[in-house]
């Protein structure tokens, strides 16, 4: 018990740290922290395989993608700063869908639900492949919709950037060619990437920009 | 079934200790190991003789260096992100500890045994890239960011392929033995546990490289480029970046960063061997010889591979795997489940 509620301490403190520091490394990890926090309480709740892929997922793929981002973007224009109704807004926001939650868990008859099985056949890496195929397949393929409209976010964002020069976005390779700064570019590849591309000064301005953040 | 350490001393917190205390252990030796191995090997493929003063043949080198980092001065730059730059070599080491306590040594013995062992160990590995970004970015520097930036975007590029050759032996395992007899018990085979795959190969006769050469291959060139090892090691390109994201970093505190690059290595080769060189299975010597032989050996191929291929070009490297790994590991995985389904 007091394990857990040290846990959750961790885990809401990292987050509203993550929301309020102006350091956007800084937020990243301390999402991190968040999140391998909610990884131990889903340890102790009894479900290692969750647990596993909260790391696995969050903190090894989407704060690494945050990570590999924030390097990606040029932080020279960065986000503009935020009104105070902007502020109030998302706070309005949050509260509401926290009170939406909260409304909905205490409403529901939490002691009419069945008894969770805790015994370790039914909670083995087997039997949930095979809910997730068969039992909860719809879900399943929904979630991977929802992967899909990523991609395709990503196709459209990229397309953007350039979109006279397709050969690049389609490029996995050359994409990140050429997001390069000039010294470490090489000659050949970079033939067919605009050589004029905002993208390509991002690094240095980041850098820049980086060591006044970090004396501030 | 292995026992695990907790079931031999009876008292899990015993374990605990004990089961650090000898990861600690061998993780140290394998750096003090693999580093003279390295330069031994090194030499001989350059005609030099390498290290011969300290020591029989100079294998007390390593021992000596490590006296001079421990004595080192430990120098924090102006201007750094404190949290970022402290924590960032106790973020890259700290996984491989625990990833190392997963493996498969022998047939009798574990430190831990659960199902999920595989899912775990890639897990762990996956902490490395953020030790290594908080190093480039807290070091506050532009050579050390650029390595960083390198790292992280060719870690997230080859895990792909990683997980989806690894993938393909996972579903050979369940399919191949739905039970395993070891001894006078019988056991379901769970995919992900790393003690299972070793016993399906030992049950079958057959290691997985036999069967899936090509994972195997793939296998193998993700970890390299995992471990940021040449020649993928780009990273840290002395020519270009000085030292790559542990440039600001002296004493002790590179050491940790050298421990993780090597552990990291040994956990690499060690997964490698369960995976497709059948484990702890072997005649005559007992389980945990032929484990760590068979890791070593693989050890032994990448620093020949890095002392034999030059180091490739960042583009190059991103093409490699997005055109060439990924395409292939994603085939294979068809083909390994239309052969699986069709026999």
């Amino acid at each position: 018990m007091l394990t857990a509620g040290l846990v959750m301490i961790v885990a809401i403190a990292a987050a509203i740290f993550a929301a309020t520091t102006r350091n956007i490394v800084h937020a990243i990890f301390a999402l991190a922290i968040s999140l391998g926090a909610i990884a131990l309480a889903f340890l102790i709740l009894k479900s290692p395989f969750v647990a596993a892929m909260e790391v696995l997922i969050y903190i090894g793929g989407i704060s690494v993608a945050m990570v590999f981002a924030v390097m990606l973007s040029s932080v020279g224009k960065s986000a503009p700063s935020e009104g105070m109704t902007r502020r109030l807004g998302a706070g309005f926001a949050a509260i509401a869908f926290f009170a939406g939650v909260a409304a909905v868990l205490i409403g529901a008859d939490l002691d009419g639900l069945p008894v969770p099985e805790t015994s370790a056949e039914a909670w083995s890496v087997q039997q949930i492949g095979r809910d997730l195929l068969d039992r909860f397949n719809v879900v399943f393929e929904l979630l991977s919709v929802v992967l899909l409209l990523a991609i395709l976010g990503a196709v459209t964002i990229a397309s953007r950037n350039d979109g006279h020069d397709e050969a690049s976005s389609g490029n996995a390779g050359a994409g990140l060619g050429a997001r390069m700064p000039d010294e470490m570019r090489p000659g050949d590849s970079a033939a067919s990437v605009n050589p004029a591309s905002p993208a390509s000064a991002a690094p240095s301005a980041s850098d820049a920009s980086r060591s006044e953040e970090a004396r501030a | 079934m292995p026992k695990t350490l907790a079931e031999m001393l009876g008292s899990p917190m015993l374990a605990v200790a004990t089961g650090l205390g000898g990861v600690m252990g061998l993780l140290s030796f394998n750096a003090l190991f693999c580093i003279y191995l390295e330069r031994k090997i090194s030499a001989w493929i350059q005609r030099r003789m390498g290290p011969m003063e300290v020591g029989f043949h100079g294998m007390l080198q390593t021992v000596a260096d490590m006296v001079k980092l421990l004595g080192k001065q430990l120098i924090t730059p102006k201007g750094i992100d404190k949290p970022l730059y402290h924590l960032a070599p106790l973020v890259v080491f700290a996984p491989v500890v625990a990833g190392t306590s997963l493996m498969a040594f022998s047939g009798s013995f574990a430190l831990h045994h659960i199902d999920l062992g595989l899912v775990l160990v890639f897990t762990f590995g996956g902490f490395a890239v953020l030790g290594i970004f908080m190093a480039g970015w807290g070091s506050n520097n532009k050579y050390a960011l650029l390595g960083a930036m390198r790292s992280v975007a060719q870690n997230i590029s080859y895990e792909i392929p990683l997980l989806l050759s690894a993938l393909s032996v996972v579903m050979l395992t369940t399919s191949m033995g739905r039970t395993v007899t070891v001894g006078d018990e019988t056991v379901a085979v769970q995919g992900l546990n790393l003690f299972h795959i070793t016993m399906v190969q030992m049950d079958r006769n057959v290691w997985f490289i036999v069967l899936q050469p090509v994972a195997a291959i793939l296998f193998f060139i993700a970890v390299l480029a995992e471990t940021n090892r040449a020649p993928f090691d780009i990273p840290e390109a002395e020519s270009e970046l000085v030292a790559g994201f542990h440039t600001e970093y002296s004493g002790m505190r590179f050491a940790l960063f050298f421990f993780g690059e090597y552990s990291n290595m040994l956990i690499g080769c060690m997964v490698a061997t369960t995976l497709f060189f059948g484990g702890w299975s072997g005649p005559l010597l007992p389980g945990p010889v032929w484990f760590f032989l068979k890791s070593y050996a693989l050890m032994a191929v990448m620093m020949w591979v890095r002392w034999t291929y030059p180091r490739l070009r960042f583009d190059q490297l991103m093409r490699f795997c997005w055109m060439v790994m990924i395409p292939l590991s994603i085939v294979n995985l068809l083909v390994t489940a239309f052969f699986l389904k069709v026999f």
